[in-house]
Protein backbone atom coordinates (compact mmCIF):
# COMPACT_ATOMS: atom_id res chain seq x y z
CA UNK A 1 0.00 0.00 0.00
CA UNK A 2 1.26 3.15 -1.39
CA UNK A 3 0.93 6.45 -0.34
CA UNK A 4 -2.02 5.67 1.86
CA UNK A 5 -2.96 7.86 4.87
CA UNK A 6 -4.60 5.92 7.54
CA UNK A 7 -5.62 7.89 10.91
CA UNK A 8 -3.47 6.19 13.78
CA UNK A 9 -6.74 6.00 16.03
CA UNK A 10 -8.82 3.59 12.84
CA UNK A 11 -9.13 -0.24 13.77
CA UNK A 12 -8.80 -2.13 10.71
CA UNK A 13 -9.20 -5.90 10.64
CA UNK A 14 -6.74 -8.40 8.97
CA UNK A 15 -6.03 -8.74 5.18
CA UNK A 16 -6.67 -5.33 4.17
CA UNK A 17 -5.84 -3.55 1.21
CA UNK A 18 -6.14 -0.30 -0.03
CA UNK A 19 -5.05 1.42 -3.31
CA UNK A 20 -3.22 4.73 -3.52
CA UNK A 21 -4.39 7.79 -2.56
CA UNK A 22 -6.61 6.75 -0.23
CA UNK A 23 -7.80 8.85 3.15
CA UNK A 24 -8.74 7.45 6.18
CA UNK A 25 -10.06 9.23 9.48
CA UNK A 26 -9.21 8.11 12.86
CA UNK A 27 -12.91 7.36 14.10
CA UNK A 28 -13.32 4.21 11.26
CA UNK A 29 -13.88 0.38 11.96
CA UNK A 30 -12.66 -1.37 9.28
CA UNK A 31 -13.53 -5.48 9.65
CA UNK A 32 -11.46 -8.16 8.15
CA UNK A 33 -10.91 -9.08 4.06
CA UNK A 34 -11.80 -5.91 3.48
CA UNK A 35 -10.49 -4.17 -0.05
CA UNK A 36 -10.88 -0.35 -0.87
CA UNK A 37 -9.95 1.25 -4.18
CA UNK A 38 -7.82 4.18 -5.46
CA UNK A 39 -8.43 8.25 -3.96
CA UNK A 40 -11.13 6.43 -2.11
CA UNK A 41 -12.08 8.68 1.34
CA UNK A 42 -13.46 7.27 4.57
CA UNK A 43 -14.44 9.60 7.08
CA UNK A 44 -14.89 9.49 10.53
CA UNK A 45 -17.85 7.41 11.90
CA UNK A 46 -17.57 4.74 9.48
CA UNK A 47 -17.92 0.96 10.34
CA UNK A 48 -17.70 -1.26 7.56
CA UNK A 49 -18.11 -5.36 8.19
CA UNK A 50 -16.47 -7.97 7.23
CA UNK A 51 -15.48 -8.74 3.08
CA UNK A 52 -16.93 -5.20 1.97
CA UNK A 53 -15.40 -3.90 -1.16
CA UNK A 54 -15.00 -0.07 -2.04
CA UNK A 55 -14.21 1.01 -5.32
CA UNK A 56 -11.85 3.85 -6.62
CA UNK A 57 -12.80 7.35 -5.30
CA UNK A 58 -15.95 6.62 -3.33
CA UNK A 59 -16.70 8.06 -0.75
CA UNK A 60 -17.92 6.74 2.77
CA UNK A 61 -19.35 8.46 5.96
CA UNK A 62 -18.64 12.02 4.74
CA UNK A 63 -20.45 14.79 6.31
CA UNK A 64 -24.61 14.58 5.69
CA UNK A 65 -25.90 17.17 3.40
CA UNK A 66 -27.97 18.85 5.61
CA UNK A 67 -27.82 22.20 6.93
CA UNK A 68 -29.19 21.36 10.61
CA UNK A 69 -25.94 19.32 10.90
CA UNK A 70 -22.99 20.71 12.91
CA UNK A 71 -20.28 18.04 13.40
CA UNK A 72 -21.93 15.71 15.83
CA UNK A 73 -20.52 12.28 16.13
CA UNK A 74 -22.81 9.88 13.96
CA UNK A 75 -21.69 7.08 12.19
CA UNK A 76 -22.54 5.00 8.50
CA UNK A 77 -22.77 1.19 8.74
CA UNK A 78 -21.98 -1.25 5.54
CA UNK A 79 -23.43 -4.80 6.26
CA UNK A 80 -21.00 -7.73 5.43
CA UNK A 81 -20.04 -8.49 1.57
CA UNK A 82 -21.72 -5.11 0.32
CA UNK A 83 -19.85 -3.74 -2.93
CA UNK A 84 -19.79 0.17 -2.75
CA UNK A 85 -18.39 1.16 -6.84
CA UNK A 86 -16.97 4.13 -8.39
CA UNK A 87 -17.68 7.39 -7.07
CA UNK A 88 -20.71 6.78 -4.66
CA UNK A 89 -21.18 8.85 -1.97
CA UNK A 90 -22.74 7.67 1.32
CA UNK A 91 -23.50 10.05 4.02
CA UNK A 92 -23.30 9.53 7.99
CA UNK A 93 -26.33 10.60 9.96
CA UNK A 94 -27.77 13.30 11.71
CA UNK A 95 -29.05 13.66 15.61
CA UNK A 96 -31.16 15.86 17.09
CA UNK A 97 -34.18 16.54 14.20
CA UNK A 98 -37.61 14.61 13.88
CA UNK A 99 -36.43 12.02 11.48
CA UNK A 100 -32.84 11.56 12.82
CA UNK A 101 -31.50 8.07 13.20
CA UNK A 102 -27.61 8.93 14.60
CA UNK A 103 -26.61 6.87 11.79
CA UNK A 104 -26.96 5.39 8.13
CA UNK A 105 -27.00 2.06 7.24
CA UNK A 106 -26.51 0.18 4.53
CA UNK A 107 -27.44 -3.83 4.59
CA UNK A 108 -25.22 -7.19 3.86
CA UNK A 109 -24.77 -7.68 0.36
CA UNK A 110 -25.37 -4.72 -1.04
CA UNK A 111 -24.72 -3.65 -4.37
CA UNK A 112 -24.42 0.42 -4.85
CA UNK A 113 -23.08 1.06 -8.23
CA UNK A 114 -21.79 3.91 -9.91
CA UNK A 115 -22.62 7.43 -8.52
CA UNK A 116 -25.11 6.43 -6.49
CA UNK A 117 -26.31 8.56 -3.34
CA UNK A 118 -27.20 7.03 0.20
CA UNK A 119 -27.82 10.27 2.18
CA UNK A 120 -28.32 10.87 6.26
CA UNK A 121 -30.41 8.87 8.51
CA UNK A 122 -31.32 5.96 5.80
CA UNK A 123 -31.74 2.61 6.31
CA UNK A 124 -30.95 0.50 3.20
CA UNK A 125 -32.14 -3.41 3.72
CA UNK A 126 -30.01 -6.33 2.86
CA UNK A 127 -29.11 -7.76 -0.99
CA UNK A 128 -30.22 -4.37 -2.35
CA UNK A 129 -28.99 -3.50 -5.55
CA UNK A 130 -28.99 0.67 -6.35
CA UNK A 131 -28.00 1.15 -10.32
CA UNK A 132 -26.04 4.36 -11.23
CA UNK A 133 -26.97 7.29 -10.38
CA UNK A 134 -29.75 6.28 -8.21
CA UNK A 135 -30.06 9.06 -5.34
CA UNK A 136 -31.73 8.96 -2.39
CA UNK A 137 -32.74 11.72 -0.26
CA UNK A 138 -32.64 11.81 3.84
CA UNK A 139 -34.24 9.23 6.25
CA UNK A 140 -35.13 7.05 3.31
CA UNK A 141 -35.89 3.37 3.90
CA UNK A 142 -35.13 0.48 1.53
CA UNK A 143 -36.76 -2.62 2.51
CA UNK A 144 -34.50 -5.84 1.85
CA UNK A 145 -33.82 -7.24 -1.67
CA UNK A 146 -35.58 -3.61 -2.98
CA UNK A 147 -33.72 -3.27 -6.65
CA UNK A 148 -33.83 0.70 -7.77
CA UNK A 149 -32.87 1.88 -11.48
CA UNK A 150 -30.39 3.72 -12.81
CA UNK A 151 -31.33 7.83 -12.78
CA UNK A 152 -33.92 7.67 -9.73
CA UNK A 153 -34.78 9.74 -7.26
CA UNK A 154 -36.27 8.75 -4.15
CA UNK A 155 -37.59 11.72 -2.05
CA UNK A 156 -36.28 12.37 1.36
CA UNK A 157 -38.85 9.77 4.01
CA UNK A 158 -39.99 7.66 1.23
CA UNK A 159 -39.90 4.02 2.74
CA UNK A 160 -39.55 1.53 -0.12
CA UNK A 161 -41.16 -2.32 0.61
CA UNK A 162 -39.27 -5.83 1.16
CA UNK A 163 -38.47 -7.46 -2.53
CA UNK A 164 -39.68 -4.12 -4.83
CA UNK A 165 -37.69 -2.85 -8.15
CA UNK A 166 -38.08 0.56 -8.81
CA UNK A 167 -37.86 1.90 -12.56
CA UNK A 168 -35.39 3.61 -14.28
CA UNK A 169 -35.11 7.62 -14.28
CA UNK A 170 -37.87 7.88 -12.08
CA UNK A 171 -39.04 9.74 -8.87
CA UNK A 172 -40.66 8.72 -5.86
CA UNK A 173 -42.16 10.85 -4.29
CA UNK A 174 -45.00 8.93 -2.22
CA UNK A 175 -44.17 5.19 -0.12
CA UNK A 176 -43.80 1.83 -2.22
CA UNK A 177 -45.81 -0.72 -0.83
CA UNK A 178 -43.33 -4.72 -1.00
CA UNK A 179 -43.62 -7.06 -3.84
CA UNK A 180 -44.20 -4.82 -6.79
CA UNK A 181 -42.54 -2.75 -9.03
CA UNK A 182 -43.30 0.99 -9.98
CA UNK A 183 -42.41 3.01 -13.27
CA UNK A 184 -43.58 5.66 -14.83
CA UNK A 185 -44.53 9.09 -14.76
CA UNK A 186 -45.76 10.14 -12.23
CA UNK A 187 -44.69 6.95 -10.80
CA UNK A 188 -47.19 4.45 -10.33
CA UNK A 189 -47.58 0.26 -9.43
CA UNK A 190 -47.38 -1.50 -13.11
CA UNK A 191 -47.29 -4.84 -11.96
CA UNK A 192 -45.85 -7.58 -8.82
CA UNK A 193 -42.25 -8.18 -9.15
CA UNK A 194 -43.11 -11.68 -10.55
CA UNK A 195 -39.79 -12.28 -11.94
CA UNK A 196 -38.07 -11.13 -8.96
CA UNK A 197 -40.39 -12.97 -6.35
CA UNK A 198 -39.92 -15.76 -8.24
CA UNK A 199 -36.05 -15.98 -8.41
CA UNK A 200 -36.40 -15.14 -4.52
CA UNK A 201 -38.61 -18.76 -4.07
CA UNK A 202 -41.88 -17.35 -3.68
CA UNK A 203 -44.42 -20.10 -4.56
CA UNK A 204 -46.90 -19.62 -6.75
CA UNK A 205 -49.50 -20.20 -4.28
CA UNK A 206 -47.83 -16.94 -1.98
CA UNK A 207 -47.20 -14.69 -5.62
CA UNK A 208 -51.16 -15.29 -6.01
CA UNK A 209 -51.83 -13.91 -2.38
CA UNK A 210 -50.53 -11.17 -2.66
CA UNK A 211 -51.53 -10.76 -6.23
CA UNK A 212 -54.98 -11.10 -5.00
CA UNK A 213 -54.42 -8.29 -2.09
CA UNK A 214 -52.83 -5.66 -4.89
CA UNK A 215 -55.90 -6.58 -6.85
CA UNK A 216 -57.95 -4.93 -4.52
CA UNK A 217 -56.05 -1.82 -3.77
CA UNK A 218 -55.04 -1.31 -7.41
CA UNK A 219 -57.88 -2.94 -9.64
CA UNK A 220 -60.79 -1.81 -8.26
CA UNK A 221 -62.61 1.75 -7.14
CA UNK A 222 -61.89 1.52 -3.72
CA UNK A 223 -59.84 4.17 -2.37
CA UNK A 224 -56.84 2.23 0.05
CA UNK A 225 -58.43 2.54 3.25
CA UNK A 226 -61.45 0.50 2.14
CA UNK A 227 -59.19 -1.85 -0.03
CA UNK A 228 -57.56 -2.47 3.17
CA UNK A 229 -61.09 -3.09 5.57
CA UNK A 230 -61.93 -5.36 2.11
CA UNK A 231 -58.53 -7.67 2.15
CA UNK A 232 -59.13 -8.00 5.70
CA UNK A 233 -62.89 -9.25 5.38
CA UNK A 234 -61.83 -11.09 2.16
CA UNK A 235 -58.67 -12.80 2.12
CA UNK A 236 -56.47 -14.75 4.11
CA UNK A 237 -53.93 -12.82 5.98
CA UNK A 238 -50.95 -14.55 4.86
CA UNK A 239 -47.64 -13.65 6.05
CA UNK A 240 -47.02 -11.57 2.67
CA UNK A 241 -50.74 -9.96 2.83
CA UNK A 242 -50.04 -8.74 6.64
CA UNK A 243 -46.75 -7.25 5.51
CA UNK A 244 -48.41 -5.59 2.70
CA UNK A 245 -51.47 -4.50 5.52
CA UNK A 246 -48.92 -3.27 7.99
CA UNK A 247 -46.14 -1.41 5.40
CA UNK A 248 -50.11 1.04 4.62
CA UNK A 249 -50.81 1.32 8.06
CA UNK A 250 -47.06 2.81 9.02
CA UNK A 251 -46.76 4.67 5.35
CA UNK A 252 -46.84 8.02 6.40
CA UNK A 253 -46.68 9.88 2.99
CA UNK A 254 -49.01 7.86 1.60
CA UNK A 255 -48.67 5.02 -1.03
CA UNK A 256 -47.92 5.14 -4.38
CA UNK A 257 -50.93 5.28 -7.33
CA UNK B 1 3.42 12.92 -12.75
CA UNK B 2 4.97 13.38 -9.85
CA UNK B 3 2.47 10.99 -8.18
CA UNK B 4 1.44 9.01 -10.42
CA UNK B 5 1.14 5.37 -9.71
CA UNK B 6 2.04 3.94 -12.68
CA UNK B 7 2.64 0.03 -13.07
CA UNK B 8 5.84 -0.64 -15.11
CA UNK B 9 4.55 -3.74 -17.01
CA UNK B 10 2.20 -1.33 -18.74
CA UNK B 11 2.54 -0.71 -22.12
CA UNK B 12 2.58 2.99 -22.54
CA UNK B 13 3.87 5.00 -25.93
CA UNK B 14 5.51 8.01 -26.61
CA UNK B 15 4.26 11.17 -26.21
CA UNK B 16 1.81 10.47 -23.35
CA UNK B 17 1.63 12.76 -20.33
CA UNK B 18 0.25 11.56 -17.24
CA UNK B 19 -1.04 13.79 -14.65
CA UNK B 20 -0.31 13.42 -10.43
CA UNK B 21 -2.20 10.74 -8.68
CA UNK B 22 -3.44 8.87 -11.48
CA UNK B 23 -3.15 5.55 -10.94
CA UNK B 24 -2.19 2.86 -13.85
CA UNK B 25 -2.76 -1.13 -13.64
CA UNK B 26 -0.42 -3.94 -15.39
CA UNK B 27 -2.19 -4.91 -17.76
CA UNK B 28 -2.87 -1.97 -19.79
CA UNK B 29 -1.56 -0.69 -23.41
CA UNK B 30 -1.81 3.26 -24.24
CA UNK B 31 -0.90 4.41 -27.56
CA UNK B 32 1.07 7.69 -28.81
CA UNK B 33 0.01 10.68 -27.69
CA UNK B 34 -2.42 10.03 -25.11
CA UNK B 35 -3.63 12.54 -22.29
CA UNK B 36 -4.08 10.94 -18.75
CA UNK B 37 -5.56 13.51 -16.37
CA UNK B 38 -4.65 13.51 -12.13
CA UNK B 39 -6.75 11.42 -10.08
CA UNK B 40 -8.05 8.76 -13.38
CA UNK B 41 -7.60 5.17 -12.43
CA UNK B 42 -6.97 2.78 -15.70
CA UNK B 43 -7.29 -0.30 -14.47
CA UNK B 44 -6.29 -3.82 -15.81
CA UNK B 45 -7.81 -4.91 -19.49
CA UNK B 46 -8.06 -0.95 -20.98
CA UNK B 47 -6.35 -1.14 -24.74
CA UNK B 48 -6.05 2.78 -25.49
CA UNK B 49 -5.39 4.33 -29.00
CA UNK B 50 -3.46 6.92 -29.99
CA UNK B 51 -4.78 10.64 -29.42
CA UNK B 52 -6.98 9.72 -26.70
CA UNK B 53 -7.90 12.64 -24.30
CA UNK B 54 -9.31 10.91 -20.28
CA UNK B 55 -10.03 13.66 -17.91
CA UNK B 56 -9.56 13.88 -13.92
CA UNK B 57 -11.36 11.52 -12.24
CA UNK B 58 -12.22 9.50 -15.10
CA UNK B 59 -12.25 5.26 -14.16
CA UNK B 60 -11.32 3.74 -17.04
CA UNK B 61 -11.26 -0.21 -17.10
CA UNK B 62 -13.06 -1.68 -13.96
CA UNK B 63 -14.87 -4.18 -12.78
CA UNK B 64 -17.93 -4.98 -14.13
CA UNK B 65 -21.21 -4.33 -12.50
CA UNK B 66 -22.39 -7.72 -13.35
CA UNK B 67 -22.95 -10.58 -10.31
CA UNK B 68 -21.94 -13.05 -12.66
CA UNK B 69 -18.62 -11.52 -13.03
CA UNK B 70 -15.42 -13.41 -11.56
CA UNK B 71 -12.59 -11.94 -12.45
CA UNK B 72 -11.87 -13.23 -15.69
CA UNK B 73 -9.28 -11.06 -18.16
CA UNK B 74 -11.82 -8.80 -20.36
CA UNK B 75 -10.86 -5.59 -21.70
CA UNK B 76 -11.79 -1.95 -22.40
CA UNK B 77 -10.89 -0.93 -25.96
CA UNK B 78 -11.16 3.15 -26.57
CA UNK B 79 -10.57 4.23 -29.97
CA UNK B 80 -8.71 6.92 -31.92
CA UNK B 81 -9.20 10.46 -30.91
CA UNK B 82 -11.75 9.71 -28.40
CA UNK B 83 -12.70 12.14 -25.29
CA UNK B 84 -13.89 10.83 -21.90
CA UNK B 85 -14.50 13.54 -19.84
CA UNK B 86 -14.65 13.69 -15.94
CA UNK B 87 -15.74 11.06 -13.73
CA UNK B 88 -17.04 8.74 -16.40
CA UNK B 89 -17.15 5.29 -15.46
CA UNK B 90 -16.42 2.74 -18.34
CA UNK B 91 -16.46 -0.98 -17.11
CA UNK B 92 -14.67 -3.66 -19.15
CA UNK B 93 -16.97 -6.87 -20.78
CA UNK B 94 -17.84 -9.64 -19.09
CA UNK B 95 -17.52 -12.94 -20.92
CA UNK B 96 -20.61 -12.71 -22.52
CA UNK B 97 -18.52 -10.37 -25.14
CA UNK B 98 -14.77 -10.52 -23.44
CA UNK B 99 -14.92 -6.54 -24.15
CA UNK B 100 -16.76 -3.29 -24.37
CA UNK B 101 -15.23 -1.29 -26.93
CA UNK B 102 -15.60 2.79 -27.92
CA UNK B 103 -14.98 3.91 -31.19
CA UNK B 104 -12.96 6.33 -32.87
CA UNK B 105 -13.48 10.46 -31.99
CA UNK B 106 -16.37 9.87 -29.69
CA UNK B 107 -17.33 12.18 -26.69
CA UNK B 108 -18.14 10.89 -23.30
CA UNK B 109 -19.28 13.81 -20.89
CA UNK B 110 -18.93 13.74 -17.07
CA UNK B 111 -20.46 11.21 -15.50
CA UNK B 112 -21.42 8.71 -18.20
CA UNK B 113 -21.42 5.36 -17.23
CA UNK B 114 -20.76 2.90 -19.87
CA UNK B 115 -21.61 -0.75 -18.36
CA UNK B 116 -19.91 -4.28 -19.16
CA UNK B 117 -20.17 -5.66 -23.58
CA UNK B 118 -21.64 -2.32 -24.28
CA UNK B 119 -20.61 -1.84 -28.30
CA UNK B 120 -20.31 2.40 -29.11
CA UNK B 121 -19.62 2.95 -33.02
CA UNK B 122 -17.56 6.05 -34.31
CA UNK B 123 -18.17 9.94 -34.09
CA UNK B 124 -20.75 8.93 -31.51
CA UNK B 125 -21.65 11.77 -28.67
CA UNK B 126 -22.99 10.85 -24.94
CA UNK B 127 -24.24 13.51 -22.67
CA UNK B 128 -23.67 14.23 -19.17
CA UNK B 129 -24.67 11.97 -16.95
CA UNK B 130 -25.72 9.31 -19.33
CA UNK B 131 -26.22 5.35 -17.71
CA UNK B 132 -26.00 2.66 -19.64
CA UNK B 133 -26.84 -1.13 -18.96
CA UNK B 134 -25.09 -3.76 -20.07
CA UNK B 135 -24.58 -4.84 -23.64
CA UNK B 136 -26.13 -1.70 -24.93
CA UNK B 137 -25.21 -1.49 -28.74
CA UNK B 138 -24.78 2.29 -30.73
CA UNK B 139 -24.08 2.92 -33.98
CA UNK B 140 -22.33 5.49 -35.88
CA UNK B 141 -23.05 8.99 -35.22
CA UNK B 142 -25.51 8.87 -32.41
CA UNK B 143 -26.02 10.94 -29.96
CA UNK B 144 -27.40 10.49 -26.89
CA UNK B 145 -28.75 13.57 -24.71
CA UNK B 146 -28.02 14.25 -20.97
CA UNK B 147 -29.83 12.32 -18.19
CA UNK B 148 -30.41 9.64 -20.18
CA UNK B 149 -31.18 6.21 -18.57
CA UNK B 150 -30.45 3.16 -21.33
CA UNK B 151 -31.89 -0.32 -20.69
CA UNK B 152 -30.08 -3.20 -20.74
CA UNK B 153 -29.59 -4.99 -24.26
CA UNK B 154 -30.87 -2.01 -26.03
CA UNK B 155 -29.64 -1.04 -29.68
CA UNK B 156 -29.45 2.84 -30.84
CA UNK B 157 -29.36 2.99 -34.89
CA UNK B 158 -26.83 4.82 -36.37
CA UNK B 159 -27.35 8.93 -37.17
CA UNK B 160 -30.18 8.47 -34.19
CA UNK B 161 -30.77 11.34 -31.49
CA UNK B 162 -32.31 10.31 -28.20
CA UNK B 163 -33.36 13.90 -26.42
CA UNK B 164 -32.25 14.91 -22.91
CA UNK B 165 -33.25 12.98 -19.72
CA UNK B 166 -35.54 10.10 -21.60
CA UNK B 167 -35.14 6.54 -20.25
CA UNK B 168 -34.79 3.80 -23.64
CA UNK B 169 -36.02 0.70 -22.56
CA UNK B 170 -36.42 -0.37 -26.84
CA UNK B 171 -34.69 -0.38 -29.68
CA UNK B 172 -34.35 3.58 -31.60
CA UNK B 173 -34.15 2.87 -35.22
CA UNK B 174 -31.47 4.69 -37.76
CA UNK B 175 -31.89 8.26 -38.72
CA UNK B 176 -34.43 9.33 -36.05
CA UNK B 177 -34.76 11.82 -33.50
CA UNK B 178 -36.43 10.08 -30.11
CA UNK B 179 -38.15 11.94 -27.40
CA UNK B 180 -41.06 11.19 -24.56
CA UNK B 181 -41.84 9.12 -22.31
CA UNK B 182 -42.32 6.17 -23.27
CA UNK B 183 -39.72 6.95 -25.47
CA UNK B 184 -41.70 7.27 -29.23
CA UNK B 185 -40.59 8.41 -32.85
CA UNK B 186 -40.42 12.21 -33.46
CA UNK B 187 -39.28 12.80 -36.81
CA UNK B 188 -35.99 12.19 -38.45
CA UNK B 189 -32.61 13.71 -37.21
CA UNK B 190 -32.58 16.12 -40.66
CA UNK B 191 -29.78 18.98 -39.06
CA UNK B 192 -27.71 15.61 -38.93
CA UNK B 193 -28.24 13.86 -41.67
CA UNK B 194 -27.78 17.09 -43.62
CA UNK B 195 -24.65 17.87 -41.93
CA UNK B 196 -23.31 14.52 -42.54
CA UNK B 197 -23.81 15.14 -46.23
CA UNK B 198 -26.84 13.27 -47.55
CA UNK B 199 -28.74 13.84 -50.23
CA UNK B 200 -32.08 14.71 -50.56
CA UNK B 201 -33.28 11.79 -52.43
CA UNK B 202 -31.48 9.70 -49.61
CA UNK B 203 -33.06 11.69 -46.77
CA UNK B 204 -36.49 11.79 -49.18
CA UNK B 205 -36.13 7.73 -48.77
CA UNK B 206 -35.80 7.33 -45.07
CA UNK B 207 -38.58 9.54 -44.98
CA UNK B 208 -41.32 7.30 -46.60
CA UNK B 209 -39.53 4.48 -45.13
CA UNK B 210 -40.58 5.83 -41.71
CA UNK B 211 -44.08 6.63 -43.05
CA UNK B 212 -44.53 3.31 -43.71
CA UNK B 213 -43.46 2.48 -40.22
CA UNK B 214 -45.36 4.77 -38.16
CA UNK B 215 -47.94 6.30 -39.66
CA UNK B 216 -49.49 3.72 -42.33
CA UNK B 217 -51.14 1.72 -39.45
CA UNK B 218 -49.45 -1.10 -40.08
CA UNK B 219 -48.05 -3.01 -37.17
CA UNK B 220 -44.28 -3.26 -37.46
CA UNK B 221 -44.02 -6.71 -39.23
CA UNK B 222 -46.05 -5.85 -42.53
CA UNK B 223 -44.40 -2.66 -42.56
CA UNK B 224 -41.67 -4.19 -43.42
CA UNK B 225 -42.98 -6.32 -45.84
CA UNK B 226 -44.52 -3.20 -47.85
CA UNK B 227 -40.86 -1.45 -47.31
CA UNK B 228 -39.70 -4.77 -49.36
CA UNK B 229 -41.61 -4.39 -52.29
CA UNK B 230 -41.38 -0.73 -52.76
CA UNK B 231 -37.60 0.70 -54.03
CA UNK B 232 -35.06 -0.45 -51.59
CA UNK B 233 -32.43 2.20 -51.43
CA UNK B 234 -28.84 2.05 -49.20
CA UNK B 235 -30.46 3.69 -46.46
CA UNK B 236 -34.16 1.91 -46.24
CA UNK B 237 -32.02 -1.43 -46.45
CA UNK B 238 -30.11 -0.43 -43.29
CA UNK B 239 -33.43 0.40 -41.66
CA UNK B 240 -34.74 -2.83 -42.45
CA UNK B 241 -31.92 -5.05 -41.31
CA UNK B 242 -31.48 -2.60 -38.27
CA UNK B 243 -35.83 -3.46 -37.21
CA UNK B 244 -35.25 -7.25 -38.66
CA UNK B 245 -32.45 -7.62 -35.91
CA UNK B 246 -34.06 -5.63 -33.22
CA UNK B 247 -34.36 -8.78 -29.95
CA UNK B 248 -36.60 -5.89 -27.95
CA UNK B 249 -38.69 -4.12 -30.56
CA UNK B 250 -38.17 -0.87 -31.86
CA UNK B 251 -39.48 2.33 -30.20
CA UNK B 252 -43.16 3.22 -30.67
CA UNK B 253 -44.48 5.91 -33.37
CA UNK B 254 -46.27 9.86 -32.46
CA UNK B 255 -49.40 9.39 -30.84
Amino acid sequence: MKNVEIGSKAVIGNNFHAGSFTVIEDDVVIGDNVSVGNNVYIANGARIADGVKIYSSAQISIEPHDLGYKGEPTTCEIGEGTVIKELATLCRGTVGKNGSRSKSVVGKNCYIMNFSHVAHDNIIGDNVIMTNSANCGGHVVLGKHVNIGALTGIHQFVHVGDYCMVGTCIKVVKDVPPYIMVSREPSRFIGLNKVGLKRKGFSAEQIENISRAYDFIYGTEYNVSDAVEKIKSELELTEEVNNILNFISNSKRGIIR
Amino acid sequence: MKFASVSSKAKIGNNVTIKDFAVIEDDVEIGDNVEIGSNTFIGNGARIANGVKIFHGAVVSTVPQDLKYKGEPTTLEIGEGSVVREYATLNKGTTYNDKTVIGKNCLIMNYVHLAHDCIVGDNVIIANSVQFGGHVEIEDWAIIGGMVGVHQFVKIGQHSIVGFGFRVPKDVPPFITAGHDPLRFEGLNLVGLKRRGFSDEAIKSISGAYDVIYKSGLNVSDGIKKLREGNITKEVETIIKFIEGSTRGIIRGEK
